[in-house]
């Protein structure tokens, strides 16, 4: 049994998709998250594509490193628990920390 | 068995196997300890004399030495009888000192101890050295004493007599009057009062005893009246009287004892060839027997006053003598002055018939005619002093006809100058005679000229020894020139100026004889001036002498007067006399085989007729006699021939009398030959100075021949007298236990007794010893010795007394120990400084004390080890020591393959040792338990029984040191003890053992709760077990019940306390979960426990969740938390009495939160309890260990508090300490597998949360946690499917550390590889601030930690 992890996906008014995780992510769970990202991705599009982890407690490298191909079109949402890792890991150029 | 614990004793052993020992409390020896036994085989074993005693009634027993030096007539009563029956007599002495044995364990040590005993039929005075060690049984518990003893009583009295005698011998005055030396004689005899408890002295005049001297008795005692059989003591009889009955005893003095004495031996002063001059009355010892010993000492002792008696009286006659020799010398100076011209007629007919006789040639005899050659000789010679002496008063008187006449000056000098050629030139020196013809005559009285010249060349040839003797005649102006010149000793500066002065002499001036008025140059003078001349004397030391005569020519300046022609009969005597100074004149003296009992004399005189006379004269007396020339060929004769006397002349060319007297004095070989001195000088000063110079006789020429000889008997007499007393005092001191020696200041041995040689093996044959004596220890063999003996030289020769002992080597090469003891004096008889001393063999004493405190180390090495290898290496280093071994080795054939060895050398097994060793060893084991065998290479060894089987010592010594039977003695006796001590630890290991595993059993919990330290520490060694408990039990509900309890009382005893309160405890805290219900259960089951009441406990219940702690504490020390910050809290509430101690309300109860990362401590009173210092003081020292340590892991704070609180000398109270913190530790170990990662979280997250760590923080570990999980995890998968993970936590106040371990192989990032991987490594390092990752074959150990900010 993989670590609790769901997903939805929505789009806001302007537009822009949102993927909204809820739990922890590490390596058990890591290959949902990323085939949620592909499938969220997609579906984004040229629009703006919004990944909102405020609701993720635990993030590991192996959730970075399935973050880490969208780079370029994400943005990232998250809670001050996360801001640490993902500082560290050179995305809070991309990250709104919600408090 | 019984005849196997006396075997070793001989007849003793064969005495004591027949002792019914079931009728003592020691029982049939079949039963008897080990210990005992040991000790009685060592005891008969030994040649040193020892008893014991043993058991409840002190059980006596001995060896063969003892029976023989001490016990006399008890043996064999004594055997097996209670000490103090056996020595009933002296137990006043000796019992407190076995009371202090038996009650102390610590050996005594007596020297040379008084006792009186009764073993030879009456109270004897008796001298003991002795050592009382103590002696223990099987289980060391102190049952008997072994007594090593010397009896020293033939040295101890032997020494107070000889220093009686030395005393009464150093009379620093040489010369008294018999009152002083009978008061000096009394004082030196009051000294001794155990020899001498009192003396009396008589001195007979006309046959009737007057009292003189007395020592220890007042003069006018009753006694001193009695009337002593003086028949008896006249005829030179020594008498044995009772002091009772009918003498009118009165209370007699008892000297230094408490009885008085019972009988006095009388003693005769004996004077040589006549009736004793008084009698000794000598008091009796009565606790000494009067045994030959004593009766020799009395002896002597009356020798001695005799002796000085017949001194003081010599020399009052000596100084009458001399009185009346002065008075004698002033009626012949005036008789001389006033009649020597009588002499002429006597000599005229003494003359004529002795040359008539000579020239008789019917008289053949030998003798007859060298008489008569003496008789002409002197003749001429007394004729012409005679005539000299005439001249002068004729000068004086103005009587002198002088008969002048023409004189051919050369021709008549030549001619008195050719008579003198034969004697100068016999004398080695050649002669020129340079004389040539004179222009004119010189007017002079040719019998004045003659003399003129025969004295100068008498003188010449007289002083000159080696070069030329010269006459010369020259004319010079007016005058004719005679010069006489010799190469002679010349003559000081000095004295040029008294030259001609009339008998004036030159002092010390070497001649080739001594004869001589001095009147020959002041009537050369006179007799130049006479005829008109002048003489002057021209001379340098060493280089000769020449006198110059100036003569006027013509007769203007004389009277008118006839004369005579040729050589007169003038110059036959002045030839005669110096024909007989030099070499090859008539010496020949015929030799007389004297009969043997003669005296060997030695004759010196530089007169060749005064030797021949006294020569045959001393001949014809029986003497043995030898002639010199001069004092120094007297001395080195009398060095080398050793005579029984000396007769010289004083003065003598070279060496004069009295400094021949004084070099003979100085030389001890010849110190105490007598002289006899002769001598033309009278007078009361030279009789005085020739005495003083050592001389024991001296006669004034001339003298008789009666006379003479006469002297020289008696003194030959009071030589062999003085011979007497010293072969008497040479049997004294040869008759001494102990060795005695004399030496000259230079350290060199000039004299010694029997006992020195049989000491040291060296005897009177090689003497002198010289330094470096031949007994001093090799330099380089024993450096140790060699120093102690070069220390006590230097001491012997730079102070005037003292003692020392030393090591020394017997000639034959065993070593020995001797203490010495002199003293400086000057030698009576020399002046010179010399050295007395003794010693005395200490060799067995110095063993006793070696072995008295080889087996004080021996007992402390053993009571110090622990275990039976320990004690066998700190034996085996004090072996090595006692004997300065190379190596010592211990080797225990027991039941392993091959023999455990234990050496005093890097570890060494059987199979490093060399086949021969190993050969030796195995043969050791198969000989006589505790029988020392020394090896031929430098070693011994001693087989002894080990708990494990037979061992073998062996020591190993260095090249050339051997061991000796002493050294023996004392192996064995060491062997037996460490035999006994081994067994003793052995029996104390087991008991460790058992209480070792008791203590595992009930100490502690097997496996403590995580977050828990604990210490234990007890008090008594070496079983290390106490009354101090911890304990923590698991509760059903998850809770941890803490227990820390202190029993009253330490060991053994304590412990099983101790014991049955834990488990009790630990019973009720699971019935009760309730720290104050078990205490009030537990009070109930202390009262009934003997010993648990007081015991004090802390008991607590915590919750490992919350940190909540609910406790309470009966009479124990507070509980202290210590929290992250620093801040301490005593947990002193829910206090109550300790156990069993009756309360009137319940037991409280109190609760705490310990809060996160704080810590707990519990602790016994051994922990903080000092002396004089309070309680709190130690708390607080403790806290603040725990404050300054709350960073630390759990077990270094454990280890730092233990440490840091330990006194110097070690915790001397039992010690318990338990430390938690809050939380306790996390341990998790989960399957590799990813989906475990997120419960591993969750439990992560909980711990931290309980770490009170902040969310912020938490989230970072858990990050760097779930990195090192999810790499294991990799690991897990790719190289061991089934393998697990383990993660644990631990938190500090400061810091969190996190251990995460696989069984995997780390992977070193591959960022191409796995890319993401390589992020994860990356984020534990920002996130934590220490990462450590560590790999082996194993697996991999990742290490983080995360400081917690404050």
């Amino acid at each position: 049994m993989s670590t609790a992890l769901t997903f939805t996906t929505s789009r806001r008014p302007d537009g822009a998709v949102v993927l909204t995780a809820t739990g922890e992510v590490d390596m058990s769970n890591a290959g949902a998250f990323a085939t949620a990202l592909a499938g969220a991705r997609q579906t984004a599009a040229d629009t703006p594509f919004v990944v909102d982890l405020t609701a993720v407690e635990y993030l590991d490298s192996a959730g970075l490193s399935v973050l880490f191909p969208h780079v370029e079109h994400l943005h990232l949402i998250a809670n001050p628990l996360l801001a640490p890792v993902l500082t560290i890991a050179g995305l809070d150029d991309v990250t709104t920390i919600s408090e | 068995m019984s005849e196997d614990v006396f075997a070793a004793g001989d007849d003793v052993g064969r005495d004591l196997a027949a002792v019914d020992w079931a009728a003592t409390p020691l029982g049939p020896p079949e039963q008897w300890p080990q210990s005992l036994r040991t000790s009685v085989s060592i005891l008969l074993s030994s040649r040193f004399p020892m008893w014991m005693a043993w058991g409840p009634q002190l059980t006596f027993f001995c060896n063969a030495a003892y029976r023989r030096d001490t016990l006399g007539q008890k043996y064999p009563w004594a055997l097996g009888r209670p000490a103090s029956d056996v020595w009933a007599e002296i137990w006043g002495d000796i019992g407190p000192r076995i009371d202090t044995v038996l009650a102390a364990g610590e050996a005594t040590w007596d020297e040379a101890l008084l006792l009186f005993l009764e073993r030879s039929g009456y109270t004897e005075e008796s001298y003991h050295t002795f050592s009382y060690s103590p002696l223990r049984d099987d289980d060391g518990a102190l049952v008997g004493m072994l007594c090593v003893v010397s009896e020293e009583t033939e040295r101890v009295i032997g020494e107070r007599r000889m220093a009686t005698l030395r005393d009464l011998g150093s009379d620093p005055s040489a010369v008294r009057t018999e009152s002083q030396m009978l008061a000096f004689a009394g004082a030196q005899l009051g000294h001794n009062r155990r020899d001498l408890p009192f003396t009396l002295t008589y001195l007979l005049d006309d046959g009737a005893a007057r009292l003189a001297a007395t020592t220890g008795i007042d003069a006018g005692h009753p006694i001193a009246a009695h009337a002593w059989p003086a028949a008896q003591l006249a005829r030179g009889e020594s008498v044995l009287v009772p002091l009772t009955g009918d003498l009118p005893a009165g209370d007699l003095p008892t000297g230094d004892w408490a009885e008085p004495p019972r009988e006095a031996l009388l003693l005769p002063l004996l004077q040589q060839g006549g009736a004793p001059y008084g009698f000794l009355v000598a008091a009796i010892n009565r606790f000494r027997e009067l045994d030959e010993a004593y009766r020799g000492f009395l002896t002597l002792v009356a020798g001695h006053v005799a002796a000085g008696v017949a001194s003081a009286r010599n020399y009052e006659a000596q100084q009458r003598r001399a009185e009346e020799l002065t008075e004698l010398d002033r009626a012949k100076t005036a008789f001389f002055s006033n009649i020597s011209h009588e002499f002429r007629t006597p000599l005229t007919l003494i003359m004529g018939p002795a040359e008539e006789l000579h020239s008789r040639t019917d008289i053949r005899d030998e003798g007859v005619r060298a008489d008569l050659d003496v008789i002409h000789r002197n003749g001429l010679r007394l004729g012409k002093l005679v005539n000299t002496l005439l001249d002068f008063s004729r000068i004086e008187a103005g009587r002198m006809q002088a008969g002048f006449e023409p004189v051919d000056l050369s021709a008549t000098t030549t001619e008195l100058a050719s008579v003198f050629r034969s004697a100068i030139e016999r004398a080695g020196l050649a002669f020129e005679v340079d004389c040539p013809p004179l222009a004119q005559p010189v007017h002079l009285d040719r019998e004045m000229w003659e003399k003129v010249v025969l004295n100068l060349l008498s003188n010449a040839l007289k002083f000159t020894f080696t070069g030329t003797v010269r006459v010369a005649v020259r004319a010079d102006g007016d005058r004719a020139v005679v010069t006489v010149t010799d190469t002679g000793i010349g003559v000081p500066a000095d004295e040029m100026p008294r030259l001609f002065e009339r008998f004036h002499r030159i002092e010390n001036a070497r001649s080739r004889s001594n004869e001589g008025s001095g009147i020959g140059l002041a009537l050369v003078k006179e007799l130049v001036e006479l005829n008109g001349g002048t003489i002057t004397a021209d001379s340098t030391v060493g280089a000769g002498t020449t006198f110059v005569i100036r003569l006027p020519f013509g007769a203007g300046h004389l009277p008118a007067g006839g004369g005579t022609t040729g050589v007169s009969a003038t110059a036959d005597p002045y030839v005669q006399e110096a024909l007989r100074w030099v070499p090859g004149a008539a010496e020949e003296a015929p030799e007389v085989v004297a009969p043997a009992t003669g005296a060997r004399v030695l004759i010196a005189d530089d007169n060749a007729d005064m030797r021949d006379y006294l020569t045959r004269l001393l001949r014809s007396a029986g003497h043995r006699v030898e002639a010199v020339g001069d004092g120094q060929a007297a001395l080195e004769s009398a060095r080398a021939q050793n005579p029984d006397l000396v007769v010289s002349d004083v003065m003598m060319p070279r060496l004069g009398g009295l400094e021949l007297v004084a070099a003979l004095r100085a030389d001890p070989r010849t110190a105490g030959t007598p002289v006899l001195l002769l001598s033309a000088r009278a007078g009361q000063e030279a009789a005085i100075e020739g005495l003083e110079a050592g001389a024991d006789d001296y006669l004034v020429k001339p003298f008789s021949a009666a006379e003479l000889l006469a002297r020289v008997r008696a003194n030959v007499e009071l030589a062999r007298l003085r011979n007497h007393h010293a072969r008497w005092r040479t049997a004294l001191i040869d008759s001494l236990q102990e060795a005695f020696f004399v030496c000259d200041d230079d350290g060199a041995i000039i004299e010694m007794n029997s006992t020195f040689a049989d000491i040291l093996g060296y005897g009177p044959e090689g003497l002198p010893y010289v330094p470096v004596h031949p007994w001093w220890p090799d330099p380089a063999a024993d450096p140790e010795g060699y120093q102690q003996v070069t220390g006590a030289f230097g001491m012997l020769i730079e102070q005037s007394r003292g003692t020392y002992t030393i090591p020394v080597i017997h000639r034959d090469g065993h070593r020995l120990w001797v203490a010495a003891a002199f003293n400086k004096v000057a030698d009576p008889e020399t002046g010179r400084h010399v050295i007395v001393g003794t010693f005395r063999d200490v060799t067995a004493e110095h063993y006793a004390v070696q072995r008295e405190s080889a087996l004080a180390v021996l007992s402390v090495r053993l009571s110090q080890a622990e275990s039976l290898t320990g004690a066998l290496q700190g034996v085996l280093v004090t072996l090595r020591e006692l004997w300065q071994a190379t190596q010592v080795c211990a080797v225990v054939f027991g039941d392993a393959d091959s023999p455990a060895v234990v050496t005093t050398d890097p570890e060494l097994s059987w199979d490093d040792l060399s086949a021969a060793r190993r050969q030796e060893l195995a043969t050791l084991r198969e000989k006589p338990l505790l029988t020392s065998v020394a090896e031929q290479a430098g070693g011994a060894g001693i087989a002894l029984e080990h708990p494990d089987g037979t061992m073998v010592l062996f020591v190993e010594l260095a090249e050339n040191r051997p061991f000796t039977e002493q050294d023996q003695t004392l192996l064995a006796l060491l062997a037996g003890h460490l035999g006994q001590g081994l067994n003793r630890i052995h029996q104390i290991d087991q008991q460790r053992e058992t209480a070792l595993a008791l203590q595992r059993a009930i100490l502690g919990p097997a496996e403590l709760p995580a977050g828990f330290a604990v210490r234990y520490a007890p008090a008594t060694r070496p079983l290390k077990v106490g009354g101090d408990w911890y304990d923590t039990v698991t509760l059903p509900d998850g809770r941890i019940g803490i227990v820390v309890g202190d029993c009253v009382g330490h060991g053994l005893q304590a412990a099983t306390v101790m014991g049955q309160l834990r488990s009790a405890c630990r019973a009720l805290l699971l019935q009760t979960a309730d720290p104050a219900q078990t205490l009030t259960a537990l009070d109930r089951f202390a009262v009934r426990l003997p010993g648990a009441t007081c015991a004090t406990v802390f008991c607590g219940v915590l919750d490992p969740a919350t940190g909540d702690l609910a406790y309470s504490s009966a009479g124990h020390p507070p509980a202290v938390v210590t929290h992250a910050d620093g801040t301490a809290v005593l947990l002193d509430q829910g206090r109550s009495r300790p156990l069993g101690v009756r309360s009137r309300t319940d037991r409280p109860a109190a609760h705490y939160a310990v809060p996160a990362r704080a810590t707990l401590l519990l602790y016994t009173d051994g922990l903080v309890e000092r002396r004089r210092q309070p309680l709190t003081a130690g708390i607080d020292r403790v806290t603040t260990a725990v404050q300054q340590g709350r960073d630390d892991t759990l077990e270094e704070l454990a280890d730092d508090v233990m440490d840091g609180m330990a006194p110097a000398g070690g915790y001397d109270d039992d010690v318990a300490l338990l430390l938690y913190r809050h939380p306790g530790p996390l341990e998790l170990d989960f399957p590799a597998e990813p989906t475990r990662l997120a419960p591993v979280r969750s439990a992560l997250r909980g711990w931290l949360a309980r770490c009170g760590i902040d969310p912020s923080v938490a989230q970072n570990i858990l990050v760097a946690a779930g990195e090192a999980c999810a790499n294991a995890i990799e690991h897990g998968h790719r190289h061991r499917p089934a393998g697990t993970v383990r993660l644990q936590a631990a938190a500090t106040a400061d810091d969190v550390h996190l251990t995460i371990t696989d069984r995997g192989l780390w992977r070193t990032p591959q960022p191409a590889d796995n890319p993401h991987r390589g992020r994860g490594l990356n984020l534990m390092r920002a996130l934590m601030t220490e990462v450590t990752v560590t790999t082996g074959t194993a697996g991999t150990i990742v290490g983080l930690q995360a400081r917690i900010p404050r």
